[in-house]
């Protein structure tokens, strides 16, 4: 069984979260709330997201899995307003997720979800971690974005870094410890991502908002957010580029 | 054709994302052969432009690339230098079964028999300079590098994997395991449905990964044992002995050691030292370069809407969303995969 009454935005949050990587994810539910864990067919980038049952107005379930077309999703997603509730009902009879807005119905087929595999998470060596506002990483990525595809970030013992460099121009955004939230790092390290999919893991997050990052020498990046006023989480992993050329 | 070894190796199922990341040298003439084969309308005629020029090649390149490169596999296509001499007689044998498929096609037509209409063609399909040509012009524009052999394709594309330059070979003929590739990979440029043969059912073809090790230890033999055992079955460069399938080969080979020994044993069957000899040659110390460089560039869009919609009337709708997959794809050229940690 699984019925739940929720605020529009939490769902606009989920799609926003997944919707780069994937266009179908396997909804983990039980009595505690939802998870869902998905890798996009590259395999670059990872996400693990987490939803308590305390992030919905109403909630009921046993544990079960739903595969769900997030383009689907979000198509009726899309004519709910903010505010808006939202109740997601799965109707086992017929196999669909039914979805209510206001006296808007939408029964939503379900795909198999036999043939979508659980990744494991890779083994990842992150010595420093620094928590950084979520503006400062959009302006960043954002001047980046004009001048090449892809950055490097770095953290040494006294600062946070984001270097971008193109043919002519380069961006640069240093952060001294007194400017985040929280710094920690044993030296120096630095990894080089692809901004495309950097920008797409912290764009859902408020500006005013905290991230935290964990960062390696020519490793992933691990990047954490709350979603729903805390009653959520969001873990991604994003593997580095090459270095060189 | 190739050697008929698929009894003789275990095959793992795989999915496109189990290569990402990893580069793939792919014999060129292999997919190219699939795709004018395949690439067919319902009664067999292959996709033609509006000046009646075949374009199946240019369509299998492009789109069933963008979905290798989509999935973050590194293709390099290998194309075949000249043939050896021994493989003159398979080519004039194969020349001679494509006219008769021919006149089959046409009878076939004739009477309005679209099935076989459609099988018969796939058979009568030929690679000429044109075709290669033209594939060559298209990867260009693609930014996907090929390499030209000094001889077999397979060869030199097996040679790439045991130099560590390519991750593994991409062929539908098992030939690379007898040119000594670790892993081969089957199935990686078939669309993922296939039609049965003769039947109206579809079957789920996924990529299928063959290692060179595993299928030597599982039958208890060595590479050299491997390419006697296709010398019996026949291969490119000879007939092979009527009566000898995979198991019945392998037996023997296993039993005497090797082709010299089992001849002494059944004076029955005539094989000339100097053409196994050659034969051996040919699989073990095959004729390769090292003369190559595989650098992925970017696609050059106006020269690829140029190749395919104003020169063969592709529809450009159809073009760009595979033409953007190689564009992001670029990004993942220099990508590393999540799992490699």
């Amino acid at each position: 069984m699984f019925v739940a009454k929720v605020k529009s935005d939490i769902i606009k949050g989920i799609i926003e979260v997944t919707s780069p990587l994937v266009n179908e994810a396997k909804f983990n539910i039980t009595a505690k709330g939802l998870s869902l864990r998905a890798v996009d067919p590259a395999h670059v980038a990872m996400v693990d997201l987490e939803l308590k049952n305390s992030a919905f107005e109403e909630y009921k379930a046993s544990d079960m899995e739903l595969g769900i077309d997030l383009d689907k999703l979000s198509g009726i997603m899309k004519l709910a307003s903010a505010g808006d509730l939202v109740t997601l009902e799965y109707d086992e009879e017929a196999n669909r997720l039914i979805v209510k807005i206001g006296n808007l119905v939408r029964r939503m087929g379900l795909i198999d979800t036999a043939g979508m595999p659980d990744s494991k998470v890779p083994h990842l060596d992150l010595p420093a971690k620094a928590v950084v506002k979520a503006g400062e990483l959009h302006k960043g990525v954002r001047a980046s974005e004009a001048v090449s595809d892809h950055l490097s970030l770095n953290i040494d013992k006294d600062s946070f870094e984001l270097f971008a460099e193109g043919d002519t121009d380069t961006v640069n955004l240093k952060l001294p410890r007194d400017m985040l939230l929280e710094l920690q790092s044993p030296g120096k390290f630095r990894s080089l991502f692809s901004i495309d999919y950097f920008s797409n893991m912290i764009k859902p997050v408020r500006s005013e908002d905290p991230i935290t990052i964990n960062l390696g020498n020519d490793n992933p990046i691990r990047v954490d957010f709350d979603i729903a006023e805390k009653n959520g989480h969001v873990t991604y992993l994003l593997a580095p580029r090459i270095e060189s050329e | 054709m190739g050697v008929d070894l698929g009894d003789l190796f275990p095959k793992q199922p795989c999915s496109y994302q189990d290569f990402s990341g990893r580069i793939i040298a792919i014999d060129a003439y292999n997919v190219i052969h699939q795709f004018l084969a395949i690439i067919r309308q319902r009664d067999g005629t292959p996709l033609k432009d509006a000046s009646g020029h075949i374009t199946s090649h240019l369509s299998g390149l492009l789109f069933r690339t963008s979905n290798l490169v989509e999935a973050g596999i590194r293709p390099v296509y290998v194309f075949d230098g000249p043939p050896h001499a021994l493989k003159a007689r398979t080519i004039a044998e194969r020349r001679k079964r494509k006219e008769q498929a021919e006149r089959d096609y046409q009878e076939a037509l004739a009477a309005g028999d679209l099935a076989t209409a459609k099988s018969k063609a796939s058979q009568t399909s030929r690679l000429t300079d044109e075709i290669l040509t033209e594939s060559k012009e298209l990867l260009l524009a693609l930014g996907i590098p090929f390499v030209q052999a000094p001889s077999e394709g397979e060869a030199q594309a097996s040679f790439m994997v045991q130099q560590g330059h390519a991750y593994a070979a991409g062929s539908q003929d098992f030939d690379c395991l007898l040119f000594g590739a670790s892993l081969l990979i089957r199935n990686l440029t078939s669309s993922e449905r296939r039609k049965l043969p003769g039947k109206q059912a579809y079957v789920t073809v996924l990529p299928e990964l063959l290692r060179l090790d595993q299928g030597l230890t599982t039958n208890g033999i060595t590479r050299e044992q491997l390419v006697d055992i296709a010398i019996l079955l026949g291969t490119d460069f000879n007939d092979g002995i009527k009566g000898y399938g995979p198991k019945k080969s392998l037996a023997a080979i296993k039993e005497h050691g090797s082709l010299e020994q089992m001849l002494q044993a059944h004076p029955e069957i005539t094989l000339p030292s100097e053409e196994i000899a050659t034969i051996r040659s040919m699989f073990l110390q095959p004729p390769v370069t090292t003369d190559y460089t595989i650098k992925w560039t970017s696609p050059d869009p106006s020269k690829v809407l140029q190749v395919l919609c104003e020169e063969h009337q592709f529809s450009q709708a159809r073009v760009t969303p595979a033409l953007e997959k190689f564009q992001k794809a670029e990004y993942v050229l220099k990508q590393r995969n999540l799992f490699d940690f």
